[in-house]
């Protein structure tokens, strides 16, 4: 068995690979779409784009959608879909503004969440089990449970009246946490993870990392950063950042990208497929309640066509992203700069004052050139990697992306 | 100056060579005369379908010349080589699966409309050519895959095409269905049609080919009149080594007192296995003889618990499985699936990541964050053990050859503490070496006191490794034989139904009474 070095090699182009352009290229096509806003600010004289408060304001917004369109990449992974996020968040955030008032906000949550997970384990449930077409069955459930949303709300937008309730709400969501000395937490965490790569192994990466910790570190008094982000965005924060290191680190995500990739050969390896995906879908709904709560308490009130055609646009931000419709590729990070992506545009028009009439053409041509250069790009690296090997391969068709 | 007499088609001294730096092909050359059949062998990798790939204009080859009918030509798009008469049937024939045959036939034909009275003239002209019979409106999806395979046949000679290269025609096909191939190639030779014949299987070749062309590391090693050849030379030429000795060894039986490792009991199922028992005991390997569709892969799959419809008793090592893979995982048994690509491996993750998948927890710190070193070591001892031929670990699936995909996957089973294997047709598309290489794992899985179940369609290849065979028809086990005290032609009659034969006479050897799937 050959030593250290090829698979420190093997590893360090593991590393390199990530931030190729074809796999980080949403990244760079965020920061050009930053760039050139900020550029275009300056130049019309307008206040800048990447001022604290419009980049705070910019990241707050889009937390609800990216949260989504974490938990949505995490059923595409696993080799289905979910049309019906929306309406499960609206269905959510009506039974949490209706139920606040008589049983105060913790019972009125949990029975929110309650009712995600539910329409979530209904949707795994039927697709798993009775083996209909994820597509059809969540189109359907979307249909319904908006219908439940009708049903509830009685057709009228309903609203937390009661002080109590209201205040309770806005304490959710409202207002802005800081995190002071950013830099010194940073490098802190920083020196941490490099010694933790020193320990596994991989002495450059690691001695690169601690020092750069401990340069943060010494440098945090002179700087002094600090970091006010509104509430949702830590939410946000803490939901992509478990659920990346759950599909990255666990062996929970290394089946899950199995099952969404072959789903027949990860059964005969062993794994229950059913499980995964129902779980999959379970995460989803949940997710989609704990959205609709955030979102019932951003608005203090929900009417019944709230939240309608949002599932398309957290399905344009895991596309944004990279992730395949076919299962086994993506990346939940990925699509939460799909989303940020997304976002900045919106804004950016705002900013900008181009008027909202061309946002829609400017943004659906986004997310189809983004797409065609994931396939194009994809189509490139099989014919390299076929051409690399030997001739004679029965290609498998890697999945579409 | 050699070959430019009467060739349809001649290639010379042609070079292919990628980007990258991969020699595939080295001054190969080749030439197919009008009406011949000519053979083209050689082991995974050698240079085959980057040959077959430069003569369907798919590839343009760096150096060397490609001579049509004498003229030098330069094909840049599979239509170019189309249009001028070459057609390519390759292995995975692409039809239009929701179409009638007539419409697949002519899905080439230009125009704008669908002319069905036109085509059915010449459809029943094209028929009575090959002297075979189809339904002209039976929608494909419904077809066997022999059917399919003629309907591209069909196509091809649609088409006007006086050269057909067939890659791996008969790989999927059941034993009557490639008498019909063969009529047809045969027939067609006689009016005038080329053929370029691409297969693993050295019989037919020697049965069909006027020529062989035999290609190792891309280059040609050996070319001549097949009535030169016989298998044993074939397979020297290919190889370049003596592998029959290996690959004929017959395997001595087993001492009736190890341990049993499984036992099935009373097992069947709606997807074709009816009431089966049997034991196996450790440094056994049972071959499962059958024909296509008796049941023998659900036999399997049964055994495995992958068939969730299945009713009955399995026990590994005298404690009883619950049906599902996972448990039979779980109780140390692995399945090695008849189609590595869509039940064996997971095309997006490199080999390491295909080795660890059924035994990641063990592989992981506290059974749940996998340690990426540690798999990484488990897939480079497994391409060292089972000498797979890859870039590394990093390697996808789909970069490799059939026969390093397929150990691919048997690497998955071998460090993780299985000792029941159950393989499902382990040697298909596998070129000869690889097979052999295979066949000797077998046999050291056996050796290291595990439990073997292999299912073959070739029994030659289940006399050289099995300890005992199982018979199975129609979803029974109908009959036992020791390996060595049995025949190949014992089999065959056993499987088709012939009751306990001991005379090979009869409808033995190739071509026995067909047992429809």
């Amino acid at each position: 068995m050959p030593p250290e070095t090829p698979r420190g090699a093997a590893r360090r182009s593991r590393f390199a690979a990530a931030f190729r352009p074809g796999n980080a290229g949403v990244v760079y096509a965020l920061l050009l779409i930053v760039a050139v806003l900020t550029l275009l600010t300056a130049q019309l004289g307008r206040p800048s784009y990447l001022s604290p408060t419009n980049v705070i304001n910019i990241l707050d917004q889009s937390s609800l959608i990216a949260i989504l369109a974490v938990f949505t990449t995490v059923v595409l992974i696993s080799g289905n879909f979910d049309l019906s996020v929306a309406s499960v968040a609206a269905f959510s955030a009506a039974t949490v503004l209706s139920l606040v008032a008589p049983l105060g906000l913790p019972v009125a949550m949990a029975i929110a969440l309650g009712a995600g997970l539910l329409c979530g384990a209904v949707n795994g449930l039927i697709v798993q089990l009775v083996g209909i077409n994820a597509f059809i069955v969540t189109l359907g459930t979307m249909t319904a449970v908006r219908g439940l949303v009708l049903i509830l709300t009685g057709g009228r937008t309903i609203t937390a009246q009661d002080p109590d309730a209201q205040r309770s709400l806005i304490a959710l969501q409202a207002g802005y946490w800081t995190v002071p000395h950013v830099l010194a937490i940073l490098g802190a965490l920083a020196a941490v993870a490099g010694i933790v790569l020193l320990v596994r192994g991989s002495r450059r990466a690691g001695v690169v990392v601690l020092l750069a910790g401990v340069v943060a570190v010494a440098l945090s008094p002179v700087l002094g950063f600090e970091l006010r982000l509104s509430k949702p965005t830590y939410y946000l924060i803490v939901i992509a950042g478990v659920t990346w290191a759950v599909l990255r680190y666990t062996v929970i995500g290394r089946r899950l990208y199995a099952v969404g990739a072959n789903a027949e050969a990860a059964r005969l390896s062993g794994i229950n497929v059913n499980r995964y995906r129902i779980g999959a879908f379970v995460l989803n709904g949940l997710g989609s309640g704990f959205v609709g709560v955030l979102f019932a308490a951003k608005l203090l009130a929900i009417n019944p066509t709230g939240l309608q055609g949002t599932e398309l646009t957290v399905l344009a931000a895991a596309i944004l992203g990279g992730t395949s419709l076919f299962g086994g590729l993506g990346s939940v990070l990925k699509s939460v700069v799909g989303a940020l992506i997304l976002f900045t545009l919106d804004n950016g028009f705002n900013v900008l004052n181009l008027g909202a009439n061309y946002q829609g053409v400017i943004v659906g041509t986004v997310v189809v050139v983004a797409a065609a250069i994931y396939t194009v790009a994809g189509r490139q690296k099989q014919v390299r990697r076929v051409r690399e090997s030997r001739p004679r391969t029965a290609v498998r068709q890697e999945a579409l992306r | 100056m050699h070959a430019a007499m009467v060739s349809l088609l001649s290639l010379e001294g042609i070079g292919k060579a990628f980007p990258n730096g991969t020699v595939a092909l080295r001054d190969a050359r080749l030439s197919v005369r009008a009406g011949s059949v000519h053979g083209l062998v050689g082991a995974n990798g050698a240079g085959k379908s980057t040959m077959i790939k430069v003569i369907a204009g798919a590839h343009a080859p760096t150096s060397g010349v490609v001579r049509w009918k004498g003229e030098e030509v330069s094909w840049r798009t599979p239509g170019a080589a189309r249009r001028a008469g070459v057609a390519t049937i390759m292995q995975h024939v692409p039809l239009a699966p929701t179409l009638t045959v007539l419409e697949n036939v002519f899905l080439g034909a230009g125009g704008p409309w669908r002319l069905p009275r036109a085509r059915r003239a010449e459809f029943a002209r094209l028929l009575e050519r090959v002297g075979y019979a189809i339904d002209p409106d039976a929608e494909v999806a419904g077809l066997a895959i022999g059917e399919r395979q003629m309907v591209a046949v069909l196509q091809a000679l649609a088409t006007g095409a006086e050269l057909v290269v067939m890659d791996e025609p008969t790989a999927s096909l059941a034993e009557g269905e490639r008498q019909v191939v063969f009529d047809v190639v045969r027939r067609l030779s006689a009016q005038g049609t080329a053929f370029l014949y691409v297969s693993h299987f050295l019989d037919e070749v020697l049965s069909l080919t006027d020529r062989v062309t035999v290609l190792r590391d891309g280059t040609v090693v050996e070319e001549g009149e097949t009535a030169g050849y016989d298998e044993d030379r074939l397979v020297q030429a290919i190889v370049g080594r003596d592998l029959l000795a290996t690959e004929r060894r017959g395997a001595a039986p087993v001492a009736p007192d190890g341990p049993v490792l499984l036992s099935v009991r009373g097992l069947s199922s709606p997807a074709g296995v009816r009431d089966v028992s049997f034991e196996v005991r450790a440094g056994e390997v049972i071959g499962l003889a059958g024909l296509l569709g008796s049941g023998r892969s659900e036999l399997l799959h049964a055994v495995y618990g992958s068939d969730t419809r299945a009713r009955g008793e399995v026990l590994a090592g005298g404690r009883p499985v619950r049906r599902s893979p996972r448990a039979a995982v779980a109780a140390g048994m692995a399945l090695v699936p008849e189609d590595r690509n869509a039940q064996g491996l997971v095309g997006t993750f490199p080999i390491w990541k295909n080795v660890s998948l059924p035994d990641l927890p063990a592989l992981s710190s506290g059974r749940s964050l996998p340690r990426e070193p540690a798999e990484t070591a488990r897939a480079e001892r497994a391409i060292a053990d089972l000498g797979i031929v890859c870039p590394g670990p990093e390697a996808l699936p789909g970069e490799l050859s059939g026969g390093n995909a397929q150990k691919v996957v048997f690497g998955k089973w071998l460090y993780g503490g299985a000792r029941v294997f159950l393989l499902d047709e382990p040697t298909a598309g596998v070129d000869v070496g690889a097979k052999a290489d295979i066949l000797e794992l077998v046999r050291r899985f056996a050796a290291g006191g595990g439990a073997v179940l292999v299912v073959s369609s070739e029994f030659e290849e289940l006399l050289a490794v099995a300890t005992r065979v199982l018979v199975v028809r129609e979803g029974r086990v109908v009959a036992e034989r020791a390996a060595h005290e049995t025949s190949e032609e014992e089999l065959l009659m056993l499987a088709n139904g012939f009751g306990e034969a001991g005379f090979g006479a009869g409808g033995s050897g190739e071509g026995g009474a067909h047992d429809a799937a």
